[in-house]
């Protein structure tokens, strides 16, 4: 369900920008989604192969869509270790105080589109 | 063709978002949205919250449920002006939804705006809805490991209410357990107990909001 919403924000963001360049079909998407961001690259798979085969949005029926999957990671404000948090996010392995500040993890972002 | 385009792909509810907190701000208004899984106690804190504040403070209450009015109809009851919006199976509450019922409050005549949103431990608080203040409510029969079981709602919000306090000696929740999985996922964050049934914990919830409320009319008397 909220994958479906997210892939109605991709498509009509990637429609305002193609008609102002004067694209007509899109082919190939390409996302950035952190770990930490909420949504699921799988369910997110599912949403785009639902809008492909609709005919009133500029995706193609064939097109494809690339997941770059970006890893949360986090820094410790002690020690200024990077490590990728899992449930104790704040929790630096080595000072095993919560110090942790999160750099990566919480980005969704459309990075590129293929179209013509 | 190939087109770098590199936008968020929540940039149309950012853009509400900027939207709604300029119009709350102008008008120094506090507002706190509230998460939780359903059941939780989020209309219920809210009631006793109203009854309490309701001499000190004008209020309004937007209430997004998936359906019915029923919420909306609890705030009404205590006299304070409450607005449902049904989002009709959607999962969180977007900035868009609480634009488009904005213009139904006098924002000139309300101190605090609270916002429950849908229930849901999971993606709500992916939503910036224009908000000063995001506060989770975590409920004591859901048990101890939901802080580390859903940290993207833990490590973004800056209060967590755990309510139901009154069902402490009936089920094994460990209260500094919990309170010391929020400090791994979110140092700064405050875990304050409380039971909106019995009262007790209550006031330093109250207090909370009242430094919430002196900081935004402070703000607009500095400009
Ligand atoms: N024992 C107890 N029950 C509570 C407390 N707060 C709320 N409840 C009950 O929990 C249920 C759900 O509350 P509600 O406020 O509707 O939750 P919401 O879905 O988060 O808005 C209701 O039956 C409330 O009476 C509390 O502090 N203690
Ligand atoms: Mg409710
Ligand atoms: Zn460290
Ligand atoms: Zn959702």
């Amino acid at each position: 369900m909220h994958e479906m919403a997210l892939m109605g924000e991709i498509v009509q963001l990637i429609e305002q920008d193609a008609r102002m360049k004067n694209i007509k079909y899109v082919k190939k998407v390409e996302l950035v989604v952190g770990t930490l961001s909420n949504a699921l690259p799988d369910a997110l798979q599912f949403a785009f192969d639902v809008y492909k085969i609709q005919e009133d949005n500029c995706l193609t029926t064939d097109a494809e869509l690339i997941i770059h999957v970006e890893k949360a990671k986090a820094i410790c404000t002690i020690c200024g270790q990077q490590y990728e948090p899992v449930a104790k996010i704040a929790q630096c392995p080595t000072c095993l105080l919560p110090t942790g500040r999160m750099v990566a993890g919480e980005t969704f972002r459309i990075l590129a589109y293929e179209g013509g | 063709m190939k087109i770098a385009l590199e936008v968020d792909v929540l940039t149309n509810n950012n853009r509400a978002a900027a939207f709604n907190r300029q119009l709350f701000e102008e008008t120094n208004t506090l507002v706190i949205n509230i998460m939780s899984s359903p059941g939780a106690g989020k209309t219920t804190i809210l009631e006793k919250t109203i009854e309490a504040l309701a001499n000190e403070f004008r209020i309004g209450v937007i209430e997004g449920d998936l359906a019915t009015e029923k919420d909306a109809e609890r705030i009404r009851a205590l006299g304070a002006q409450a607005v449902q919006i049904n989002t009709h199976g959607g999962c969180h509450l977007d900035a868009r939804m609480i634009a488009a019922v904005l213009p139904q409050f006098d924002f000139q005549h309300l101190d605090i705006l609270f916002i429950e949103n849908v229930g849901n431990l999971v993606c709500p608080s992916g939503y910036d809805l224009g908000q000063q203040h995001k506060v989770a409510v975590l409920s004591v029969p859901e048990g101890n490991d939901k802080i580390p079981k859903y940290p993207t709602m833990f490590m973004r919000t800056e209060l967590v209410l755990l309510n139901k306090i009154d069902l402490l000696p009936y089920l094994d929740f460990d209260v500094e357990q919990a309170k010391k999985d929020l400090s791994y996922i979110h140092p700064q964050s405050k875990l304050l107990p409380l039971s909106a049934k019995t009262g007790e914990g209550m006031d330093e919830w109250l207090h909370w909001i009242r430094e919430g409320v002196a900081r935004c009319k402070k703000q607009s008397i500095s400009q």
